[in-house]
């Protein structure tokens, strides 16, 4: 028999819903309608509507479309690469056994570190006059002069995302690591009487069993990049020129340093449009996950 | 009788929709009323001047500041407040420290939210960010006449009334390091006068010197790094923006930029580095012309503790290398003291802001002593006189301060800023042609400027 549902209960959930629409709702809407106007905080004027124009700059705004550029191939880069790193490793240290299984708790502190710390600790490394980066290649005799890692244009994207892998390796070792273990022994013993080979068994067996896991580590991780600011404002304020500038970077500048709260609004927007399909797919998957 | 209950049950989609439109139509309607609700006019202010402080009536100044948030100055700052509190037992000072970077577009935002201190520490284009906003209150009526130097005040004025109290002068010089232009051949008492001087000295120091970088130089995206290399800009006859107008696609421009990229493809500055970063170099040697403040010489002897003539027989400083324009230039980025509106006792900041600039301890003890710059008084008291005469002050005063070009600062500046500025670092860090990037340079001014 079913319990009996009473409304009285449904209204239960007003508290949350009123937390919900200040925090979250308040924000959205405030922004989206900012975004039709024109506000800058100096001008010392009051906003006025301008409709859609501030959309129409952003249109022809070539400093938006490298950031955009910029936005993906920091998200999309960083995932790709960590994803690799994190299943190699994950796979490495499966059958790790003894004082040897300490390793999995070595390579999970870069994951412990605050990201402020792990931007600093970059930062010094690749420093290209004192860091560790420079002198170690050139004692090796790798390079001669040294690397312009952090204030070339085509360095200092490569270099900021290297901090990101650096952070999201352990992130993705510890989803594999823990989805390995949820492998069926019966299957791998079946395939081991079939003489499956070492690649067959990761490709065959293994990662169809990891691929669920993996979808949704991705997604969180793409969601997390997105929103990264701390990492690159902290390595290289968007710069050199706009080579590490993304959307929220660039929405930073505009916001709080030339104080068109319009215009930043109207990124800020396309910005919150792009999380919400990824949101969405999130969602999708953890729905499908569950059921 | 069915129970609504029931009724869900039975229709379980409907039932669902609809409760999920119930909710989602009270957040969207309260999400709407907070959106309505949110104010985007600046705040009240409030003009009073409060009572007379006095020990049966103190009053608390919340002072914000980045001196409180640096290593070299904090101990200056921290004594200098505790000796006006001695003096003035009806006034407490609360330091709030906020780095130099961050205290402009900090103090918009709080000042936007109601919640602005007292007094601030200000400087260059932050002053006039500030001001924009409605948020300073004006000074005139507290200033008595020949105190202070006539042209600091008017770097302070802004729409006719006098908002920021000047607190010190720091223009940015041409450093030279004597002790390295020596081992290089070069002669340490003839530092290079025009551009194409210094390329040569550069040349010379990188060829001879080769752990020195030859020029620190802030290349850095803030309005800061703008304001310094205005003159550099000036040098070549390019002036990236007037009012709103956009002018940074001319041939002035490109040998400017031109130049930096020249500069850094020859090895003889580093790219994206703060004015700061430059400092710990010079004390150790590794720099050989830094384009900085006279704050320079007070982090270089706090860093390796040379005596004044050490450092004096280390380093001289000069006006800028003239270019294609003819003239020196340079631009006065002293510190400033101002008064929020909002403040509810004006009558005790001004007794504060006015005896940090004024008082002759304060000026000898923490102006001179800790920020090694140049007090703004109009007659400055034989005490303070004594103390300025050194070869480096004078050499401001005398040489590099009657070069002092005004800016034009404000919100287009505060705008301006950031596409000027990646522009240089583009020249700085790729090799894209000057006239592609002075024309980007300038599309994005255009844009910023709607």
């Amino acid at each position: 028999m079913k319990p009996r549902r009473s409304p009285w209960f449904d209204w239960m959930v007003l508290p949350t819903i009123v937390i919900l629409a200040f925090v979250i709702g308040y924000p959205i809407v405030r922004t989206f309608v900012l975004s039709t106007q024109n506000y800058k905080v100096l001008s010392g004027l009051p906003a006025t509507g301008v409709g859609f124009s501030n959309y129409q700059q952003l249109y022809h705004d070539p400093v938006f479309w490298q950031s955009l550029r910029n936005t993906a191939v920091y998200t999309f880069g960083s995932v790709v690469v960590a994803v690799i790193i994190g299943l190699a490793l994950a796979l490495l240290t499966e059958h790790m056994a003894g004082p040897w299984r300490y390793i999995r708790t070595v390579l999970l502190t870069p994951w412990a570190v605050p990201l402020i710390v792990v931007a600093f600790l970059f930062r010094y490394m690749f420093d290209q006059d004192s860091g560790v980066v420079n002198a170690l290649l050139r004692d090796l005799g790798l390079i001669h002069s040294n690397v312009h890692w952090l204030t070339s244009s085509t360095w200092a994207m490569p270099t900021v995302m290297l901090a990101n892998i650096w952070t999201a390796v352990p992130f993705f070792f510890l989803v594999f690591t823990a989805s390995l273990t949820s492998v069926p022994t019966d299957v791998v013993e079946a395939a081991r009487v079939d003489r499956a080979g070492t690649w067959s068994m990761i490709g065959r067996i293994k990662l169809p069993y990891l691929l669920g896991p993996a979808m949704i580590a991705v997604l969180i991780m793409v969601i997390n990049n997105f929103n990264d600011f701390a990492k690159i404002w902290a390595m290289t304020q968007g710069g050199p020129a706009y080579s590490t500038t993304t959307l929220v970077v660039y929405v930073y500048q505009l916001a709080f340093s030339s104080f068109n709260m319009g215009y930043a609004s109207a990124i800020g927007v396309v910005w919150l449009l792009l999380l919400m399909i990824f949101a969405v797919f999130y969602v999708r998957l953890l729905q499908r996950a569950s059921r | 009788m069915l129970h609504p209950g029931s009724l869900n049950e039975s229709k379980p989609t409907r039932g669902r929709t609809r409760r999920s439109i119930s909710v989602l139509t009270v957040a969207g309607v309260l999400a709407l009323l907070a959106a309505a609700c949110g104010s985007s006019s600046p705040k009240s202010s409030n003009s009073g001047q409060g009572t007379t402080p006095s020990a049966q009536h103190p009053v608390t100044i919340t002072f914000a500041n980045w001196a409180d948030a640096e290593t070299a100055t904090r101990p200056g700052i921290e004594a200098t407040i505790s000796q006006f509190e001695a003096t003035h037992p009806g006034i407490k000072v609360v330091s709030q420290p906020i780095s130099f970077t961050d205290i402009g577009h900090t103090l918009i935002l709080r000042q936007q939210s109601g919640n602005p201190p007292d007094v601030a520490e200000l400087s260059g284009n932050d002053t006039f960010a500030v001001a924009a906003t409605g948020a300073l209150a004006p000074l005139d009526s507290y200033l008595k006449s020949g105190v202070y130097n006539a042209k600091a005040l008017s770097e302070g004025t802004y729409k006719g009334q006098v908002v920021a109290l000047p607190w010190n002068s720091n223009p940015p010089g041409l450093w030279y390091n004597k002790t390295l232009m020596t081992q290089a051949g070069l002669d340490p008492n003839s530092p290079p006068a025009t551009i194409t001087q210094l390329m040569t000295d550069l040349a010379t120091i990188k060829a001879k010197e080769p752990g020195v970088l030859p020029l620190g130089i802030d290349t850095t995206n803030r309005s800061f790094a703008l304001a310094v290399d205005w003159p550099w800009m000036k040098t070549f006859g390019a002036t990236p923006f007037s009012g709103s107008n956009a002018t940074a696609n001319t041939p002035q421009m490109q040998a400017f930029l031109g130049f930096m990229q020249t500069l850094a493809q020859k090895g003889y500055i580093t790219a994206n580095h703060k004015i700061g970063y430059y400092r710990p170099l010079a004390a150790q040697n590794k720099v050989a012309f830094v384009w900085d403040q006279p704050v320079l010489q007070g982090v270089v002897q706090s860093t390796n503790h040379e005596t004044d003539a050490q450092f004096f027989a280390n380093w001289g400083v000069t006006t800028l290398p003239t270019g294609p324009a003819g003239q020196a230039s340079t631009v006065d980025e002293g510190h400033q003291l101002v008064i929020f509106n909002h403040s509810a006792q004006k009558k005790a900041d001004w007794e504060f802001i006015n005896w940090l600039a004024s008082d002759p301890s304060a000026v000898t003890g923490y102006t001179i002593k800790y920020e090694s710059s140049l007090p703004t008084l109009a007659n400055p008291s034989p005490q303070i006189q004594s103390q300025i005469n050194t070869p480096i002050l004078q050499a401001f005063t005398n040489k590099i301060l009657p070069t002092v070009i005004q800016l034009p600062y404000g919100p287009n500046f505060s705008s301006a800023y950031t596409p000027i500025m990646a522009g240089v670092q583009s020249a700085v860090t790729s090799s894209t042609s000057p006239a592609s990037i002075a024309a980007n340079i300038q599309s994005g001014l255009q844009n910023a400027f709607k």
